[in-house]
């Protein structure tokens, strides 16, 4: 999925983001949660932080791949931004808290920055679709 | 309190019981509803009341824009002014746990735990 890193888009591709693991997934509902708020976290940190140096906001991508043999989900969020994060010191207790979460949250995770933008990956491990059968891959 | 921003929606309704402001939170708590809800509590902050109760019972998503709105909520309210948040359950009381905001406001599975908290 594709879309401009602004609040109202990461909202939408969240919620559907949300359906599309209802749909082909089963997963108990913590984990299912635990989903869909590390994944809004990194589209958020793309939201917030991606475009803060230039005039408007530019894209973020979104992908979801799902290796049944292994039982892995692996959802990507990248940018073509460079991440502008306030020095810890000054942005204040309310802050801050994006990626500590996405690490309590996915079995795996990382982020890379490079000029030409920053990749958030988040990996699950055992993770079951509901009907392999009809899946393609 | 309530509006419809254009991709989330967020509920909040306010009532009074004896001194304490209950906050009942509905539906989502992300980066575009979470200022209402900062908005909310200040207002009940200046309506004097011993405590200031947040009851995210009916919240079904809770992102890290609205745990820090809690956070920065504990420091603007008045010392003498206790926060309490009700939680329960994976999209609310098991986030906050795991970032810590347990250990920073007073976090309770019911809003009646929270009452009894409060006025203890």
């Amino acid at each position: 999925m594709d879309a401009i890193a602004e609040p109202e888009s990461a909202a939408q591709i969240r919620r559907d983001f949300s359906e599309w693991l209802r749909r082909f997934f089963t997963l108990d509902p913590t984990k299912s949660s635990d989903v869909v708020l590390a994944v809004n976290e990194a589209m958020a940190n793309a939201a917030e932080f991606a475009y803060v140096t230039v005039e408007r906001s530019g894209p973020m991508h979104v992908r979801a791949d799902y290796d049944g043999s292994a039982a892995t989900l692996i959802v990507t969020v990248t940018d073509e931004g460079a991440w502008k994060i306030a020095d810890p010191a000054t942005k204040g207790p309310s802050r801050g808290r994006g990626i500590p979460l996405m690490q309590a949250l996915a079995d795996r995770t990382t982020v890379e920055s490079s000029p030409a933008g920053t990749r958030v990956s988040l990996q699950w491990n055992r993770v079951t679709a509901q009907d392999c059968g009809s899946r393609t891959t | 309190v309530a509006s419809q921003p254009s991709a989330s929606s967020c509920t909040i309704e306010q009532k009074r019981i004896g001194e304490i402001e209950v906050l009942s939170v509905a539906g989502v708590v992300d980066m575009l509803t979470a200022a209402q809800l900062g908005d909310a509590i200040a207002v009940a902050g200046r309506k004097s009341p011993r405590g200031v109760v947040v009851d995210l019972g009916a919240v079904d998503f809770l992102a890290s824009a609205g745990m820090g709105i809690l956070v920065a909520a504990r420091d603007e309210l008045p010392a003498s002014v206790q926060l309490g948040v009700v939680a329960d359950g994976p999209a609310t009381s098991r986030p906050l746990k795991l970032v810590g905001i347990a250990e920073v406001v007073g976090l309770h599975s019911t809003l009646d735990d929270a009452l009894a908290a409060l006025t203890a």
